[in-house]
C-alpha cells in the first residue's frame, strides 16, 4: 500500500528563488493525482523533489509511513518518465525495458520473461530489438513508459510525459497512460501544463501557480466551482471569459431582483444564485470579478426560450466555425481581469474579449450585431482584491 | 528518376584544377620522402632524378632501426606483417563482438609484446628504444589524461556553480601560454626532487614491487615518468574542455532516469553515460596521443637521453650525405605509418566525435 504524503515542502534555490511554497498533499493508494499549471510554476520542481533529484529546502516527503527525506532517489522505489523520455541511445528497447531489473540483480529467465510482459502491455514486442533512436515518438514514449511499468513501484512520477508528442497521437497515450495506471494501480503523480490531460486523466487534479498550490479537487470540483481567478481561467477551453462588475440590488414587492453591471449592460441574475452564495450579498454595490464559461453563452438566434433579461448585445469580431461548434469571439464593453496566467495569450487580456460557445447553427456572422443568451445560474463570484471566489 | 549531368563552366574547371594543385602539393612531398626511403644512394645522389624504374632496397630502414648490416629485412617485414594480422583479427572479432573491449585489449597486448620481444629476435639500434619510449609516454598520457579527463569534464559539464567557471577559465589560460612558460620550471622541479632523493639516499633504496630492468635509481629527470607528468600537465585543460562539452550534449535526465531505475550515480556513469561518450572518447583520445606522440620540447629539456622518436629524427637533419638522406626518410615513414594507421581505423569516431557530438537527437 503506498500512499503518499507531502507535508509542507518548500524549495529554496541558492540565488534566493522560492520555487516551491508549503506544498502539502496527499495521494490515497493507488489515485492518479495530476498537478497542473503554467510554465515555471513549480511543478517539475515538486516532482523532483518527490523523486530525490532536487534538494528539500524544508518539509517532509512520506510514502506509506516512511520518510524519504534523505533516502536516495535509486532507494525510493518510484519510476520515472521523463518529458524527453531519456531512453539510453546504446541499448535495445528490450535492454533499456530491462536496465531497473538488471541492476536489482533480477535473474535472466525472469528478466526476459517481465520485459516481454510490459512489452505486450505496451503493443513493443516488435520492437524489442530495436535502438531508441529507430523509434517513433509515440514508440519511444511507450519504451519510457516499459521502464517505469516492469519493476511495479510504488510510485509512478511523470513530468509531462505527453509532451513532445503530436495531438493525435497524445489523445490516445492520455488513454493509454490512465489505463495502464488503472490497470496495475499503482499511485502516480502527473505533471503537466495541458489542463485538458489533466482534466481527462487525473482522479483528482492539484492546480499550482508560482510555487503556491491553489486547489486540490476532482476534475469536476475544479471546473465547476474553482476557488479563485487564476483557477477559473486555467481549467476549461476556451478560458472562462472574466470582467470586473457590480452585483446591485433591486427591492421590490414580490422579493428582491439582482443584476449584474456588465459595462453598460446589465444581465438578471437569477435570486437562488445569490442565495446559494450568501456572501455575496455583502459585495452589493461594489466592484467584483464576475466569470462565465464559453459554453453558458449562447446565439439568442438560435434558443429563443429564454428570459429576456438575461441577455446581452455584442458585435461580433471573429467566429471559428470548428463542426461541432462555433466559436464566437465579441467584444463587452465590461473591463476585462488579468487571471495571472503567465501562458494565457496577451490578445486573450483585451480588454472585454470575449469567447462565446454556440451551436453549429447560429448563424451569426463577423460584424453582426449578435443577442447572447447568458445562463446566469452558472455565473462565477470573485473577490477583485483577494481574487478568491465568494460563496458562503 | 535520370539526374542531369551538371553543366561543365569554367568556374567548376578553375576549382577542380585549384583543388588538384593542392592535392598535389600536400601529398609530393609525402610520395618524394617514401620513394627516397627505398632507393639505393646511388639513385638518390644522381643528377637527374630518377622517379621510376629504381632497384628498391630495405638499407635504410636497416640502419635505422637495427644495429647489423646483414639482417634479411624480408624476414622482419614478415614478422610486422604477422603482427599486424594478429592484431587485425583480434580487432575483427572484437567489433563483431557483443562486448569488444577484452578483444581490443588483446589486440592492443599482441602489439605490445611483439614491441617487446623484437630486440630478442633483431639486435636495434638505440632508435628501437626510443620507438618504444614513444610507445609508452602515448598510452600512459592518453590513459591518464582521458581518465582524469573524464572525470573532471563530467563533473565541470553538470555543475554549474562560479568556482567549475573558474576552474575553467584558469585551465584555459593555462592551456593559451606557451610550452616554453613550462618548461624550465618542470625542469627546475624535477631537478630539485632528484637532489633531495640522492642527498637522503631514498633514491637509491631497493623497492622490490617497482624493481624494473634497468632502473637502479629513483629519479624524475630523465625518466619517461617526467615526460608522461609533464605532458599529463600541459594537455589536460584540452581534455577536459573537449570532454566537457560532449557530456553536456548529454541530457542531464539520462543519468537521473538511470539512478530513478536504482542506479548509484557511479554505475549512472559508468553504465550509461561512459556507452553514449565512446565517440567522444575515442576523439579526444586521438587527439592527445597526437599531442603526445608529436611532443619534442618536454622531451628534449627533460629526458636528456630518454627520447622519444621526434627528438631521436633530429639527429638526422644536419647531414649532408645522401646516406643520411635516405636514413631520414627511412625514420621519417616509420614514424609516420603507426599514427596513420591508427588514424584511418579510427577515422569515423574521429569524424563523429568532432561532428555532431555524442548524442542525436
Amino acid at each position: 500500500m503506498s500512499t503518499v504524503t507531502l507535508k509542507n515542502l518548500v524549495k529554496d534555490y541558492p540565488n534566493g528563488f522560492r520555487a516551491i511554497t508549503d506544498l502539502s498533499l496527499h495521494l490515497d493508494d493507488g489515485e492518479f493525482l495530476v498537478l497542473v499549471g503554467p510554465s515555471g510554476c513549480g511543478k517539475s520542481t515538486a516532482l523532483r523533489m518527490i523523486a530525490g533529484l532536487e534538494d528539500i529546502t524544508s518539509g517532509d516527503i512520506y510514502v506509506g509511513d516512511r520518510r524519504l527525506n534523505d533516502v536516495a532517489p535509486k532507494d525510493r522505489d518510484m519510476a520515472m518518465v521523463f518529458q524527453n523520455y531519456a531512453l539510453y541511445p546504446q541499448m535495445t528497447v528490450a535492454e533499456n525495458i530491462a536496465f531497473p531489473l538488471k541492476l536489482r540483480r533480477v535473474p535472466k529467465a525472469e528478466r526476459t520473461a517481465q520485459v516481454r510482459q510490459a512489452a505486450e502491455i505496451l503493443e513493443l514486442t516488435e520492437q524489442l530489438d530495436k535502438k531508441p533512436a529507430h523509434l517513433s515518438g509515440g514508440q519511444r514514449q511507450r519504451v519510457a513508459m516499459g521502464r517505469a511499468i516492469v519493476r511495479h513501484p510504488a510510485l509512478f512520477l511523470m513530468d509531462e510525459p505527453l509532451s513532445n508528442l503530436d495531438a493525435k497521437l497524445r489523445v490516445q497515450m492520455r488513454a493509454d497512460i490512465a489505463g495502464i495506471q488503472r490497470e496495475l494501480g499503482v499511485t502516480t503523480f502527473y505533471v503537466t501544463h495541458d489542463q485538458v490531460e489533466a482534466m481527462t486523466m487525473g482522479d483528482r487534479v492539484a492546480v499550482i501557480k508560482d510555487g503556491v498550490l491553489q486547489q486540490v479537487d476532482t476534475p469536476e470540483g475544479i471546473y465547476g466551482s474553482p476557488d479563485n481567478v487564476f483557477v477559473a481561467a486555467f481549467i476549461g477551453s476556451p478560458s472562462m471569459n472574466l470582467y470586473e462588475a457590480t452585483l446591485e440590488r433591486h427591492e421590490e414587492a414580490g422579493g428582491d431582483r439582482y443584476s449584474v453591471a456588465l459595462g453598460d449592460q446589465r444581465l438578471a441574475v437569477p435570486p437562488e444564485v445569490v442565495a446559494a452564495r450568501p456572501a455575496l450579498t455583502g459585495h452589493l454595490d461594489r466592484p467584483i470579478v464576475v466569470g462565465v464559461r464559453p459554453e453558458h453563452l449562447e446565439d439568442a438566434a438560435v434558443v429563443a426560450d429564454h428570459p429576456d433579461d438575461q441577455r446581452l448585445d455584442a458585435t461580433v469580431d471573429v467566429r471559428e466555425a470548428l463542426g461541432a461548434e462555433t466559436l464566437v469571439h465579441f467584444n463587452l464593453s465590461a473591463p476585462s481581469v488579468d487571471s495571472g496566467d503567465p501562458d494565457a495569450l496577451d490578445e486573450l487580456r483585451d480588454s472585454g474579449r470575449c469567447t462565446a460557445r454556440f451551436s453549429a447553427s447560429s448563424t451569426a456572422r463577423v460584424g453582426d450585431r449578435a443577442r447572447v443568451n447568458v445562463d446566469s445560474r452558472h455565473l462565477h463570484f470573485f473577490d477583485r482584491q483577494t481574487h478568491l471566489a465568494i460563496r458562503s | 528518376m535520370k539526374l542531369s549531368r551538371p553543366s561543365i563552366r569554367p568556374s567548376r574547371i578553375a576549382l577542380h584544377a585549384v583543388m588538384i594543385l593542392l592535392v598535389v602539393w600536400s601529398v609530393t612531398p609525402f610520395v618524394w620522402t617514401a620513394q627516397t626511403s627505398i632507393k639505393f644512394t646511388r639513385d638518390v645522389a644522381s643528377k637527374t632524378p630518377v622517379l621510376w624504374g629504381y632497384e628498391t632496397t630495405a638499407n635504410a630502414y636497416r640502419n635505422f632501426w637495427l644495429d647489423s648490416d646483414d639482417v634479411n629485412m624480408w624476414g622482419v617485414l614478415a614478422f610486422l606483417l604477422v603482427v599486424a594480422a594478429v592484431a587485425a583479427a583480434l580487432g575483427l572479432i572484437g567489433r563483431r563482438a557483443r562486448h569488444g573491449w577484452p578483444w581490443f585489449l588483446g589486440a592492443t597486448a599482441v602489439i605490445c609484446v611483439a614491441l617487446w620481444r623484437f630486440p630478442r629476435f633483431w639486435e636495434a639500434n638505440d632508435e628501437y628504444d626510443f620507438l618504444v619510449n614513444s610507445v609508452v609516454v602515448t598510452l600512459l598520457t592518453m590513459l591518464i589524461s582521458l581518465s582524469i579527463g573524464l572525470l573532471a569534464g563530467y563533473g565541470l559539464a553538470r555543475y554549474t556553480g562560479i568556482s567549475g567557471a573558474v576552474i575553467l577559465i584558469v585551465a584555459l589560460g593555462f592551456r593559451a601560454l606557451p610550452r616554453t612558460a613550462f618548461v624550465l620550471p618542470y625542469f627546475f622541479g624535477a631537478k630539485e626532487i632528484d637532489e633531495w632523493l640522492t642527498s637522503t639516499g631514498v633514491g637509491s633504496w631497493n623497492f622490490p614491487l617497482i624493481d624494473f630492468p634497468g632502473i637502479d635509481t629513483l629519479q624524475v629527470l630523465d625518466t619517461r615518468l617526467a615526460i608522461v607528468l609533464a605532458l599529463v600537465a600541459v594537455n589536460q585543460p584540452f581534455t577536459i574542455w573537449m570532454l566537457r562539452s560532449f557530456f553536456i550534449e548529454v541530457p542531464k535526465e539520462m543519468e537521473e532516469a538511470a539512478m530513478m531505475d536504482g542506479a548509484t550515480r557511479l554505475q549512472a556513469f559508468r553504465k550509461v553515460i561512459i556507452p553514449i561518450m565512446w565517440p567522444a572518447i575515442i576523439a579526444t583520445g586521438l587527439f592527445t596521443m597526437l599531442l603526445a606522440y608529436n611532443e619534442y620540447l618536454f622531451v628534449r629539456v627533460l629526458a636528456p637521453t630518454e627520447w622519444t622518436l621526434p627528438v631521436a629524427i633530429v639527429s638526422l637533419t644536419g647531414g649532408e650525405s645522401s646516406r643520411t638522406i635516405t636514413e631520414a626518410a627511412a625514420a621519417s615513414v616509420s614514424i609516420t605509418l603507426p599514427i596513420v594507421i591508427v588514424i584511418i581505423l579510427f577515422q569515423k569516431h574521429l569524424v563523429r566525435g568532432l561532428g555532431a557530438g555524442a548524442v542525436k537527437g
